[in-house]
């Protein structure tokens, strides 16, 4: 085995297999992407096995977690700057093209390993664990510690550190505070959600704080030989709220964030869904971001890499998701995705398929297409791409 | 009329699946009983107030092929509350759904993302997991009383049993999926044991088809350990088979709760 790490959790993990009380399962992930750039068809196979350990140690007392295992091959390197329009690329400073080179490396990390511990008037859970937040499908302003893959929005994201309390206070209202360390105390991820039910709508208020660091990557930092880090306080006001109207689903999620040095600014999701009886769902979500940029003149190399690096969720100010899907068999199913972006005129069509092999193994594939001026978000220049993945449970 | 109750009622799945499966065994001489009163006497005695059940679900695709899943459900106040927790397969293991105001509300768990999504109503027609019962179909409540008219038919046998017949007609108010149900209901003891269900906007087309079968009594209830829903329209049915019932059980309200349905 390549990893003395992973040989070593493994055998540590031995006894555990086959105890009832904490069982083991988990899913193998065999994936294929590939992307027209230039005159090349770049290809990228990453292999990935995850295992999950979840048990109930007493009535009160759970534990979880997982360790994944990943492998690329293929085209293990891609440079950034060979994706951007040459106006972002020419502010590169030279001899630092090196630091725009992203690097897919064999890895295994334990993602998720928490502990739940269930009082009698609340839970509490420690460690890393998933930190979801907000109603939004494809964007969510409420959440400061996840961006989602427009392409593949629910894929699971990574776990956080954090120590979490869920307190019910009636059957309808919850609060949950989220504390994630990090250094200091003032630099600590702090979280105050409040839910509640009016009606048949669910609302959310937060408060949360948050260490928000912003990379320059148009100059480096001497010290560091690396591009400057720009730490700030952000606080996060902000709402959600889900239920129906007139037969529609309904959801809304906005956050306020007063930002210590740099400008504040919101995010705003509007979304609403329905299903039609032949069973073809259809969804439609505009996400609005109000430091976003309205011309693709004004996109500069930091906005590309900022949100390439999850910094900022959006380049540009306004977006729309729609998103049809229909079963075209019992075992398959079809989907399209529409991601346009309303500000510099580009859109992505992401068709996909889905195809239920047996009960434990899923395959599913999906292409997008550009279309938009050279230097859009979405823009045509950028070719086709697409992934197919198998997966496995067991 | 006279009506002596033997069984009380039970519920293990699903509003019309529960109003299946669930069977009393009743003395009756009630062979002049109205639909209505039919109705009500077979809906008071199906919604017992707090239920528990493990079952096996196996939906058969038009292709043959077949997919199976393992749930828990508990249910309390007549089938207003209902929380569905999935065992097996491995692929949607943990995954919850959580019913609230018979169906009307309804939240859906996904643990690998941690999330909870709310779903509007206009999922509760679709297919829960894929299989042919709908949210609704799996939800609870009073129904049939408040939502549709009975109207009975000549008496039929089904399987030799001496049945009645009774025709439920959507109220013209009403949101629910089905226009009319045809239910042929067990003199001996109010089981309806097939239901028929017609389109929602053609009251002549018969959709589905569900048919319960080996009653087993258990906690001197009788209880339906086989209810087979039959896709009429996509020709694939979907059978439930019952592994595990209880009633009469203390749950709490928070058991009903999003803090529930995340564990």
């Amino acid at each position: 085995m390549k990893h003395p790490l992973m040989l070593s959790i493994f055998v540590g993990l031995l006894p555990l297999f086959g105890q009832e009380d904490v069982p083991v399962f988990g899913y193998y992930e065999s994936q294929y992407m590939g992307r027209e750039i230039g005159d090349n068809t770049c290809q990228l196979y990453s292999n990935k096995l995850r295992i999950d350990l979840e048990g109930d140690l007493s009535d009160r007392v759970t534990f979880g977690a997982n360790i994944n295992y990943i492998t690329y091959n293929g085209m293990t390197a891609w440079n950034i700057l060979e994706l951007l329009d040459p106006f972002a690329a020419a502010e590169v400073q030279g001899g630092t093209e090196s630091h725009f080179i992203v690097h897919f490396q064999d890895r295994n990390y334990l993602d998720n390993a928490f502990l739940k511990l269930a009082f009698d008037k609340f839970d509490l859970t420690a460690g890393k664990q998933q930190v979801s937040l907000g109603t939004g499908y494809a964007w969510n302003p409420l959440d400061i510690f996840n961006v989602k893959d427009l392409v593949d929005p629910t894929y699971e994201q990574p776990g956080h550190n954090a120590v979490r309390i869920d307190l019910p206070l009636t059957l309808d209202y919850m609060v949950t505070a989220l504390f994630s360390p990090e250094d200091t105390w003032e630099n600590s991820d702090k979280m105050l959600t409040v839910k509640g039910r009016l009606g048949h709508f669910d609302y959310s208020l937060t408060a949360a704080e948050k260490l928000w660091v912003l990379t320059d990557f148009t100059q480096v930092d001497p010290g560091t030989d690396y591009f400057i880090q720009l730490p700030e306080r952000r606080r996060l006001y902000g709402f959600s709220a889900a239920g129906e109207l007139l037969g529609l689903g309904l959801w809304s999620e906005y956050g306020y964030n007063v930002m210590e040095s740099s400008n504040d600014f919101y995010e705003l999701v509007i979304g609403s869904d329905y299903t039609i009886d032949s069973g073809t769902y259809l969804m439609a979500e505009w996400f609005h971001y109000s430091i976003g940029k309205t011309a693709v003149a004004e996109y500069g190399l930091n906005d590309w890499m900022r949100s390439y690096y999850n910094q900022r969720k959006a380049i540009s100010k306004d977006q729309l998701y729609l998103y049809l899907m229909h079963p075209l068999t019992d075992l398959l199913m079809a989907g399209l995705s529409t991601i346009y972006n309303i500000s510099d005129g580009s859109l992505a069509l992401v068709p996909m398929l889905s195809y239920s092999f047996s009960d434990n193994v899923e395959i599913m594939g999906y292409l997008s297409y550009n279309n938009g001026e050279m230097g859009s978000v979405f823009a045509s220049d950028q070719g086709p791409g697409g992934t197919l993945r198998a997966r496995i449970y067991f | 009329m006279k009506i002596r109750k033997v069984w009380k009622n039970n519920m293990i799945i699903g509003f019309p699946v529960w109003f299946a499966i669930m069977s009393m065994a009743a003395e009756i001489t009630a062979q002049d009983m109205s639909g209505k009163q039919i109705i009500q006497e077979v809906n008071d005695q199906f919604n017992p107030q707090t239920s528990y059940a493990k079952s096996k679900m196996t939906i058969i695709t038009t292709s043959g092929d077949k997919r199976t899943l393992v749930s828990e459900s508990w249910r309390k106040g007549a089938g207003e509350k209902t929380l569905v927790r999935y065992l097996e397969p491995k692929r949607v293991k943990g995954q919850a759904v959580l019913m609230l105001n018979s169906a009307d509300d309804i939240w859906a768990y996904f643990p690998r993302t941690g999330r909870v999504r709310k779903l509007a109503s206009h999922a509760k027609k679709q297919k829960m997991q894929g299989s042919d019962f709908s949210y609704e179909d799996m939800g609870g409540g009073d129904a049939f009383i408040d939502e549709y008219s009975a109207k009975r038919l000549e008496d039929e046998k089904v399987d030799k049993q001496a049945c009645f017949k009774v025709e439920l007609i959507r109220n013209p108010d009403s949101d629910q999926t089905y226009s009319r149900l045809v239910l042929w209901i067990v003199k001996e003891n109010f089981v309806p044991i097939v239901i028929d269900y017609y389109s929602e906007n053609d009251p002549t087309l018969n959709e589905k088809q569900l048919v319960q079968s080996d009653i087993r009594v258990i906690d001197d209830l009788p209880t339906a350990f086989k209810v087979v829903m039959y896709n009429k329209m996509d020709n694939t049915q979907t059978e439930v088979n019952v592994l595990d019932a209880k009633y009469n059980l203390d749950l709490d309200d928070n058991m009903f709760t999003e803090r529930s349905l995340k564990k």
